[in-house]
């Protein structure tokens, strides 16, 4: 049949040809334009060799090279070694999990209870929502490393899930106040309401509902959250109140930094910094993507 | 009549909540305090606490007052407060309030300081970046603002220490004074010049940036497209226009800022042994010396309670039409902006 039809039809005209649009190729990397490339390579090969430190490490990271102490960066020890004669180049592949761990289990807690707080006080009636919203504006009275420092006084032996634990109990008030002020726009809207009547409890309407409905919004802040919290663990170790000397991670690999300063030595400062802030800017950057632009009327200026 | 009126319910109404987060926070951190373990004993005898009898720490901890139940002991501890006694500081020994006193002083000088000059250089940055927006010098600012408030404030204050104390022997790299030095202006100043740059560093950019984005929003108002067609200059709007109606708002950041401020206090002073209310906070939490916790907390509170109605108090004055709700809708909004 089909073959009858095309030669039924006669197409008049020289030259005739098919239209075909022209499909353009994409340079590359087209796809990539405003997207943090080099920030996602660059916390990836730091993520990746913290993973695989066994691979990556020439130096047992907890061994103390006795007869090596303080000594400068060479073809033996790449970073050098800090006062306890330990590998600085292993340290940093090693403690870079304790470090990455701590930022994202303090993302978790605060998330948790960030969007939880911020969910019930954002759907509940405005009294409890008043006296829900004191709490932060209480804790943001104080200043946070006040707290932080009130909560580490009270633990005995530090370990990871501590220090996270009191890093996100005191970090969740921007997310919790953010949530709620999502929450409180889309609360009233026809498909919250529906849910409702279908009788949906609060639980269901919050992870159907709500979550899905801030999430982007609240993307920009959870992320970026990682970052304080790995900076809060590192001020910590280094005021000596954070992870023991013995659990390596950046913070505590800085904690030597008073006792490095007399001895002049800087690699054992600037190296775990530098790769903490090199980390620190990456996730940033990271965070940025995720906010989401609102769109501006011209610059009148 | 009634404005004035409105303006002095709102300070009562702010001293009450005063009174009530004092109470709240000197619960919690009495509570906090007795639950954690590490003995008070061992603070304030030092090592002869291993040698004593069982007898003799008995009759210790009934002469400090650490027998008795938790809400006594309170009861006691606010009762002496109010009289102005707050309990003997474990570690040194003396009046926590003899103690902290001197230390005062020095925070309050570090961190007003280093305030001033945040918000000054914040606003400037922030009206540069404004007036050139989205060319590539505000994107390099903007850059490198944000990798440099990323940077770990007590990291930036070692590096500076080995660069220019250690290494090039400029600056002094800790205290307050030099020894026998403490009247020499200059000698006090020159010691406070690397936490100064620490704690401006360090929040520069989170306050420029902020007051940019409103700045931003401001440019893109109508008034501003009848002043230019007025034929006023570029510099001339955003200098008479827009920061003036910018204005409550950078005020109330301010007013907001100042507990991030004072954290930055803490870890300049920790940093540099500066002799001040956080290196001492810091410490009296290592060495579990609570009573002396309990007056550092006290006091921050009231710094920074204080300090957030007097800014209230300026933005009554200078802009009318601010009220409370609008001060409460902003801090949301500056949280969820922040960086």
């Amino acid at each position: 049949m089909a073959g009858k039809c095309a030669e039924q039809f006669v197409i008049v005209g020289a030259n005739y040809k098919i239209h075909a649009s022209e499909v353009k190729k994409q340079p590359f990397g087209h796809g990539l334009k405003g997207k943090p490339i080099l920030s996602i390579i660059i916390l990836g090969i730091i993520v990746l060799g913290c993973i695989f430190a066994e691979k990556v490490y020439n130096h047992d990271p907890t061994g103390f090279y006795l007869e090596n102490l303080s000594e400068a960066p060479n073809a033996n020890f790449y970073f050098g070694t800090d006062s306890l004669g330990r590998d600085i180049f292993s340290m940093i592949w090693y403690g870079g999990r304790v470090s990455i761990i701590i930022g994202l289990l303090s993302m978790v807690i605060i998330t948790i209870i960030g969007v939880s707080y911020g969910c019930i006080s954002g759907i509940a009636n405005s009294r409890i929502d008043v006296g829900m919203m004191r709490v932060p504006e209480l804790i943001n009275s104080v200043p946070i490393l006040l707290l932080v420092l009130l909560l580490t006084s009270i633990m005995g032996t530090r370990n990871i899930m501590k220090i996270s634990l009191v890093i996100g109990v005191t970090g969740w008030c921007a997310l919790a106040r953010l949530v709620r002020s999502e929450v409180r726009q889309i609360r009233n809207s026809e498909y919250v309401l529906a849910a409702r009547c279908m009788g949906g409890n609060f639980l269901h309407i919050m992870c159907r509902h709500l979550i899905p409905n801030f999430i982007s919004t609240i993307m920009f802040v959870v992320v970026s959250s990682i970052s304080s919290s790995m900076s809060m663990e590192s001020t910590l170790s280094f005021l000596g109140l954070g992870l023991p000397v013995d659990v390596i991670s950046w913070g505590s690999m800085l904690s030597l930094a008073n006792k490095a300063l007399l001895l002049n030595t800087w690699w054992v400062i600037i190296i775990p910094g530098a790769f903490l802030v090199t980390t620190l800017v990456c996730i940033t950057n990271i965070a940025y993507y995720f906010r989401k632009e609102v769109t501006k009327r011209e610059n009148m200026l | 009549m009634g404005r004035k009126s409105a303006v002095f319910k709102k300070i009562i109404n702010s001293a009450l909540w005063f009174m009530l987060t004092m109470f709240i926070l000197s619960v919690g951190v009495f509570y906090l305090a007795r639950l954690a373990p590490g003995d008070p004993l061992q603070s304030f005898y030092g090592d002869s606490v291993e040698s004593m009898t069982a007898q003799e720490l008995d009759a210790a901890r009934v002469r400090l007052g650490l027998d008795a139940p938790i809400y006594t002991q309170y009861i006691k501890w606010i009762v002496n407060a109010v009289h102005g006694d707050f309990g003997l500081s474990l570690k040194y020994k003396m009046p926590a309030l003899e103690v902290i006193t001197p230390l005062i002083g020095n925070t309050l000088i570090l961190g007003g300081t280093a305030y001033i000059l945040i918000f000054l250089f914040a606003t400037l940055l922030a009206l540069f970046c404004a007036m050139n927006e989205d060319t590539p010098i505000d994107r390099i600012i903007c850059k490198v603002g944000t990798a440099a408030y990323y940077i770990p404030p007590f990291w930036l204050g070692v590096v500076l220490v080995l660069i220019f104390s250690i290494n090039l022997n400029w600056l002094p790299s800790s205290g307050a004074y030099d020894i026998s030095e403490s009247n020499n202006i200059i000698n006090r100043i020159q010691h406070m010049i690397l936490p100064l740059i620490v704690m401006f560093l360090s929040h520069l950019w989170y306050y420029a940036y902020m007051i940019r984005n409103k700045l931003l929003d401001e440019v893109r108002k109508d008034y501003v497209l009848l002043a230019k067609s007025k034929g006023c200059t570029k510099t001339e709007i955003v200098f008479k226009h827009c920061l003036r109606n910018v204005a409550p708002t950078i005020v109330s950041i301010m007013a907001i800022s100042i507990p991030h401020v004072l954290s930055g206090t803490y870890i300049a002073e920790s940093v540099f042994n500066y002799p001040g209310i956080g290196a001492l906070s810091v410490e009296s939490t290592k060495y579990h010396d609570y009573n002396l916790l309990m007056l550092v907390v006290l006091v921050t509170g009231v710094m920074v309670i204080l300090s957030s109605i007097i800014a209230q108090s300026i933005n009554e004055v200078i802009d009318p039409r601010m009220k409370l709700m609008e001060v409460s809708a902003w801090r949301e909004n500056a949280q969820s902006n922040s960086l």
